[in-house]
């Protein structure tokens, strides 16, 4: 390593005033890495990828990942983890699936029970707060490392996902609910309609509030932020409920696409949406993050999903492929900060 | 800084650590879900019988109830407990059924190619062991397995869709998890009657996991590829549920005139879209029959009797015509 490093990226330098091409080839290099991505599958799946019905599925099925990686963003800024999320997604699922299973279900949850579908959806958004809270008061009252506390969270969630459910799924739901995951507005699907609203209130957050300023300044360097007067404690208690309600909200959208409260439903989910994170640019050294880089990661994992499935490609292969995409798409993008 | 820089090689360390871990254990760690150990019947509470599940999912349970059911119709005490998917939790589990002394261990195995030392550490202790659901590659005489023939199932689905669908078109399968013996078996079984339809050819393959989101990304993903697929070929119902919602979504018709999903499990998911007229075919594993075969096996060797070395739990076809029998 060289004694020289880079300037903090958001201290913008004196001579920044004309455009340098080289810069901003650096810090959008991921989305180049994107850009290159989809020309490769549309070459190799003979134009099939490009299609407008095939980009929508794309985005449509990494829905659930994106809007849980603009909460993770802010956990990996501030040098936490939550592995949590999947077993939050299936808490959430089957709980609004509950209430929101139609009268003529085979098997149902809560006989005669009939709540307007808004209350299904807040009763799951209530379960990642919850839980995210949770995760939260451990963190900060009992200063459990992050990997631990939601390692817990993670495990406890799972089992009571299928203590509630009694390990069978929870279907026929009332379409309203199916609408979440099945339905569109304006053209466009509602899954990929939360997954915008998500971003753009992420964003916001994290760029025009103070909040987001404080989570930058926890990650950059918490001693420091500390001494500051910032109530690290409540900040941080403040993003994994925030976390845990994204969590909650893909749960209703991931059990209204499949029209069912599964209890499997997320498994293994915490990975994608690690990955997505750091692809899209977040540091695991802390104060480095941003929300569209979060949505590019996503991105560049549902576009490999769904070019190896049109490619066909061996399901053991798909797994190596993956892999290997992701880790040399981190590679390509960690070189910008030599 | 250069505090700065040794802590981010510390992170990438953790990152790296961390990955490792969430790998294994995505499933939770290895709690014992001791969730039955009601003494059903008054009776003869001296018998315990002890069962280790790999995980308790939708069907598996159905298994577990049906023992329980067995178990407090004979007055017997039965414990259950799951290995969330590991190997060596499910060990431990039967080395800790044997030290309290349990009668006889019914084992759903999580892996069919590392029962070995659970054979060996019942045999060793003297207790009966049955195996049940799964069948261990490696089986000594005198252990029996309970359970249903998975190269059947996934004959009798293929053979009833390809009837249906005239023995003509393109075949996509929606496969298990490929690791497994039942999904390996069930997609044998599909190819194995597709080869003997010279109008029937197999465009696509692909591991769903046994999800039914996994399966509906799939078949969303297939569709998109231009495939003109004539029948989808699930190793389970919740795959094949999931491909009827993507079929569904494309507005494309289900069944004789669009194309024909088939399953194996008969859940009654799976039986509510087949009466609704979406799913074509499924297959009915009795996992009621196995659990009461397992629970029978088990008291017929604590009884000192003889027991098959294989006691077969038939599949049965379920399509349209019968589906009012499995309701």
């Amino acid at each position: 390593m060289s004694t020289t490093t880079n300037a903090p990226a958001e201290a913008p330098s004196s001579t920044a005033a004309r455009f340098n091409l080289g810069a901003f080839a650096k810090k959008y290099l991921i989305v180049l890495i994107l850009i290159g991505l989809v020309i490769l599958l549309t070459i190799l799946t003979d134009g099939a990828f490009i299609k407008t019905q095939n980009l929508i599925n794309v985005i449509r099925q990494v829905s659930a990942i994106g809007i849980i990686a603009a909460g993770m963003v802010f956990v990996i800024i501030t040098l936490g983890i939550d592995l949590s999320v999947g077993s939050i997604v299936a808490m959430s699922a089957v709980v609004g699936a509950s209430l929101a299973q139609t009268a003529d279900a085979a098997v149902i949850k809560f006989p005669g029970l009939d709540v307007p579908v808004i209350v299904a959806v807040l009763a799951g958004l209530a379960v990642g707060a919850g839980a995210g809270f949770v995760n939260g008061f451990l963190i900060t009252k009992f200063k459990i490392a992050p990997f631990i506390a939601t390692l817990g969270m993670m495990t406890a969630g799972r089992g009571a996902a299928y203590i509630f459910s009694n390990g069978r799924p929870i279907s026929t739901l009332k379409d309203g609910y199916n609408w979440i995951g099945q339905g569109s507005l304006l053209g466009v699907p509602v899954p990929i309609l939360l997954f915008a609203i998500v971003v753009l209130i992420a964003s916001v957050m994290l760029n025009r509030t103070r909040f987001g300023r404080y989570t930058y300044a926890i990650g950059g360097n918490e001693q420091a932020a500390r001494v500051s007067g910032i109530n690290i404690d409540r900040v941080k208690l403040g993003i994994y409920v925030f976390i845990g309600t994204l969590a909650g909200l893909a749960g209703l959208v991931l059990s209204a696409r499949i029209g069912s409260g599964n209890p499997t439903l997320g498994t293994g989910l915490e990975l994608d949406v690690i990955a997505a994170t750091v692809i899209g640019g977040t540091s695991f050294a802390g104060g480095i993050g941003t929300i569209w880089g979060s949505v590019v990661g996503a991105l560049i994992i549902g576009s490999i999903n769904n070019g190896l499935d049109l490619l066909n490609v061996s399901p053991f292969w798909q797994q190596v492929v993956k892999g290997l995409i992701i880790v040399v798409a981190i590679i390509i993008d960690e070189r910008k900060n030599r | 800084m250069i505090k700065r820089r040794g802590f981010k090689a510390l992170a990438a360390f953790a990152a790296a650590a961390f990955l490792l871990v969430g790998c294994s254990s995505t499933d939770g760690g290895g709690s014992d879900t001791s969730s039955s150990d009601s003494t059903g019947g008054s009776g003869g509470g001296d018998v315990t019988i002890g069962a280790t599940f790999p995980i308790l999912d939708q069907f598996l349970q159905t298994v577990a109830d049906a023992m329980q059911s067995k178990a407090d119709e004979l007055g017997v005490t039965l414990n259950v407990v799951a290995a969330d998917e590991q190997t060596d939790t499910q060990l431990g589990q039967v080395e800790n059924f044997i030290a309290q002394g349990v009668d006889a261990i019914l084992v759903i195995p999580v892996d069919t190619d590392a029962a070995g030392p659970m054979t060996q550490a019942a045999q060793d202790a003297g207790v009966p062991l049955v195996y049940v659901n799964r069948k261990p590659s490696d089986l000594p005489a005198g252990v029996p397995y309970v359970g249903s023939d998975s190269l059947y199932a996934g004959t009798v689905e293929m053979q009833a869709l390809a009837e249906m669908a005239g023995g003509e078109g393109n075949v996509v399968i929606l496969i298990g998890d490929p690791a497994n013996e039942a999904a390996v078996q069930r997609t044998q079984g599909c190819k194995d009657v597709v080869d003997e339809n010279p109008g029937m050819t197999v465009t696509k393959e692909q591991a769903g996991n046994w999800y039914r989101e996994e399966g509906q990304n799939i078949m969303e993903n297939w569709i998109q590829s231009g495939d003109d697929i004539k029948v989808v070929c699930a190793n389970n119902d919740e795959m094949a549920l999931g491909a009827i919602n993507a079929i569904k979504a494309a507005g494309i018709s289900l069944g004789a005139d669009g194309i024909l999903v088939g399953g194996v499990d008969a859940t009654s998911d799976a039986l509510a879209s087949m009466e609704a007229g979406e799913l074509s075919v499924t297959v009915f594993q009795d996992a009621a029959g196995q659990g009461a075969g397992g629970v029978d096996a088990a008291m017929t060797l604590i009884g000192g009797g003889i027991v098959d070395d294989y006691v077969d739990i038939p599949y049965q076809l379920v399509t349209p015509d019968n589906m009012a029998d499995f309701q």
